[in-house]
C-alpha cells in the first residue's frame, strides 16, 4: 500500500489546466495558493473525481478513480464547492446529513458535527435563508461527516469570520493528526503558515510545492501574485 | 414548527379522504344525478342504468383525469428538481405544447387512422424534442429568467405549428374540434380507451417512486451530488425520461392541462417540506385530487373545460410565486 493520498499524473482540463502533477501525501494539511484563474477549483475537481472531461491521472491511494465505484468514490473523497446556491428549503440538518448518503444514508456523527460547526442552534433552519458564512460551515460539515480520508475543500475560509475559520483550521489539524489529508484552496496567504504543504498554481500549470516557508518567498509572489512580501507589523490572530 | 412527519401523515390521510370523496361526488355528479343508494346500485350491477352511466363514462373520466394529475403533477416536480428551480414545469417549459404540436400533426397528417397508438406516440415524440430543445437552451442551473425565456420561445414556437394546422383547414370543421381540444384540454368523453393509453403513467409513477432521496441530493447541485455518491448521470436520464414520458401521455389523452406541476408540488412542499421521499407519493396523489377538483368545478360552472380552470386557478398563483421571489 502507498503512502501517497493523492497523485495527479498529467492532468489537463481544456483551457483551465495543464498537466498538473503533484503527490501528496496520507495526513498532511494543503493550502492551494494561485491568483484567480488559476486553476485552483478546477484542480481540486479534477482531484474529486468530477470532471469526466479531464485527461491524466487521478489516483487516491494508489487506486486510479475511474476503478472506483460511485457510492466508494464518495467513502474516500470529499469535496466542497467554493460556493452554493439553495433553491429548495432543506433543513441544515437534512443537508448535513446528505454527506452520509454512501454510508446507507444513516445519521452517525451528524448532531456532533453539527455542534462542532456551531451549527446546532441552526439545525432546524431552511438552507435558503443562512448568510454566506453559515452556508459554508453547512458545506463544510456535510463534507465532514462522510468521514472521507481525503478532504478536498475550494476556498472554505472565504466567506467566515475570523474564529470559525480558525476554527475550520482547527478541525482541519485533527483530521490531518487522524491520517487524513486536508486539501484547502486559499487566497488569504496569511494563513498559509498553517499548512504542511502549499502548492501553488498559476495559469493553469503547478509552479511550486513545498514547506510554506521554501515556497513562499517574496520573487515567487511577485512572480505569480504581483504583490510585494513585507513581514512583521501584522495581525496574527489565534484561537484563546 | 409542526414535526414534518407528523405533518406527512396527515397530508397523506386528508388528501386521501379528500380524493376519495372527490372520486364519489364525481362519480355521482352529472346530468344525471345519482343519489348515494343509485350510486352503489350502479357500482353492484343492480341499477342498468346508473351502471352503464357509471362505468362506461363517469369512472373512465374519473380515471384519466386522476392519472392525467398525477403525471403532471409528478413531471412538475420532476423537473424543478431537475433544473433545480421550483419555477420549472412541463407546461411553463413548453414540453406539454411540444406533446401537442406532436399529437396534433399526426391528426392533421391522417396518421391517427394507423394505429391506436400514433396519437400518444407523436405526443412523445414532440414532448421529446421540446424537452431536447430546453436542454438545448438553458443549462441545469440556469437562472429562473433565462429557464422560463427558454419556455416562452418555445411554446410560442410550438404553438404556432398547433396554430398553423388549425388555420389551414378551416373548413374541415370536424377535425379542428379535434385539434382545439389538444389546445384547451379536457376530460370531455374520456372513454377506457383513453385509461389504457395513460396506463404509461402508472408504470412512469413506481419507477420514479424509488429515487426520492437521490433527487433530494440532485437539487442541491449536480456536482455536489456526484461527490456524495449519486450516479447523476444516471439519475438524470432517468428523470427526464420519465418525465418526458408523463408529461406527453397525459397530453395525449387530456390535451394540454396547465400549471397542475407548478400548483400541487409548491403546496405540498410548503405543508411537507422539500423532502422528495415524501413529495413523490403526495404530489402523485395531490395532482389526481387537483385535477379531479378542477374538473369538479368546470362542471359547476356549465361546462368550463379542465385546461381553463387550471390555468384560471394556476396563473394567479404563478404570479404570486414570482412576486414572492422578487
Amino acid at each position: 500500500m502507498t503512502t501517497d493520498m493523492l497523485t495527479l499524473d498529467n492532468v489537463s482540463v481544456e483551457a483551465r489546466l495543464r498537466d498538473a502533477t503533484l503527490t501528496l501525501p496520507r495526513g498532511a494539511l494543503v493550502g492551494l495558493i494561485g491568483p484567480n484563474g488559476a486553476g485552483k477549483s478546477t484542480l481540486l475537481q479534477a482531484a474529486a473525481g468530477l470532471l469526466p472531461n479531464a485527461s491524466g491521472e487521478v489516483a487516491w491511494a494508489g487506486v486510479r478513480v475511474n476503478e472506483i465505484a460511485m457510492m466508494e468514490r464518495a467513502r474516500r473523497v470529499a469535496w466542497v464547492p467554493q460556493e452554493a446556491r439553495f433553491e429548495f428549503g432543506f433543513s441544515v440538518r437534512a443537508v448535513v446529513q446528505q454527506g452520509r448518503y454512501a454510508h446507507g444514508d444513516d445519521d452517525a456523527g451528524v448532531d456532533a458535527m453539527l455542534a462542532r460547526f456551531d451549527l446546532s442552534g441552526l439545525a432546524a433552519r431552511p438552507v435558503n435563508q443562512l448568510s454566506g458564512g453559515e452556508r459554508q460551515r453547512v458545506l463544510l460539515a456535510r463534507a465532514c461527516v462522510t468521514q472521507a480520508p481525503l478532504q478536498l475543500w475550494d476556498e472554505p475560509l472565504a466567506s467566515l469570520d475570523p474564529r470559525h475559520a480558525l476554527e475550520v483550521l482547527r478541525l482541519a489539524a485533527e483530521l490531518k493528526s487522524d491520517g487524513s489529508t486536508v486539501v484547502a484552496s486559499l487566497h488569504d496567504l496569511r494563513v498559509a503558515h498553517c499548512f504542511d504543504l502549499i502548492v501553488v498554481l498559476a495559469g493553469g500549470r503547478v509552479d511550486a510545492v513545498g514547506k510554506p516557508a521554501a515556497v513562499l518567498t517574496p520573487n515567487r509572489l511577485r512572480a505569480v501574485f504581483g504583490v510585494t512580501m513585507r513581514t512583521g507589523n501584522g495581525i496574527l490572530l489565534e484561537l484563546p | 414548527m409542526v414535526n414534518p412527519k407528523r405533518r406527512t401523515i396527515r397530508s397523506w390521510v386528508v388528501l386521501g379522504a379528500v380524493l376519495a370523496g372527490l372520486v364519489l361526488i364525481s362519480l355521482a355528479w352529472g346530468e344525471l344525478m345519482l343519489t348515494p343508494r343509485q350510486l352503489w346500485a350502479g357500482i353492484t350491477d343492480h341499477d342498468e342504468l346508473a351502471h352503464t352511466v357509471l362505468f362506461q363514462l363517469r369512472l373512465p373520466r374519473v380515471l384519466t383525469g386522476m392519472l392525467v394529475g398525477a403525471a403532471l403533477s409528478a413531471g412538475g416536480l420532476i423537473m424543478q428538481a431537475y433544473f433545480r428551480n421550483s419555477l420549472a414545469s412541463p407546461d411553463l417549459l413548453g414540453v406539454s405544447s411540444g406533446a401537442a404540436a406532436g399529437a396534433v400533426s399526426a391528426i392533421v397528417l391522417g396518421w391517427t387512422a394507423l394505429s391506436l397508438w400514433v396519437l400518444p406516440l407523436a405526443a412523445v415524440v414532440g414532448a421529446v424534442v421540446a424537452t431536447l430543445a430546453v436542454l438545448a437552451l438553458a443549462q441545469r442551473g440556469a437562472s429562473t429568467e433565462r429557464l422560463l425565456l427558454a419556455g416562452v420561445a418555445l411554446n410560442a414556437l410550438l404553438g404556432a405549428i398547433t396554430s398553423y394546422h388549425l388555420s389551414h383547414g378551416v373548413a374541415l370543421w370536424e377535425r379542428n374540434a379535434q385539434l382545439l381540444f389538444w389546445l384547451l384540454g379536457g376530460l370531455e368523453d374520456r372513454s377506457w380507451l383513453h385509461v389504457t393509453a395513460a396506463l404509461p403513467i402508472v408504470v412512469a409513477a413506481m419507477v420514479l417512486w424509488p429515487l426520492g432521496r437521490q433527487m433530494d441530493l440532485l437539487s442541491l447541485g449536480e456536482t455536489e451530488a456526484q461527490s456524495l455518491g449519486v450516479d447523476v448521470r444516471r439519475l438524470r436520464r432517468t428523470l427526464l425520461v420519465l418525465a418526458t414520458v408523463l408529461a406527453a401521455t397525459a397530453t395525449s389523452v387530456a390535451g394540454i392541462v396547465g400549471f397542475v406541476g407548478l400548483v400541487v408540488p409548491h403546496g405540498l412542499r410548503l405543508l411537507v417540506g422539500p423532502e422528495h421521499r415524501r413529495l413523490v407519493p403526495l404530489s402523485l396523489l395531490g395532482g389526481a385530487a387537483f385535477v379531479l377538483a378542477c374538473d369538479l368545478v368546470g362542471k359547476l360552472a356549465g361546462g368550463l373545460r379542465l385546461g381553463i380552470v387550471t390555468a384560471l386557478i394556476g396563473g394567479p398563483f404563478f404570479l404570486w410565486l414570482l412576486r414572492r421571489r422578487a
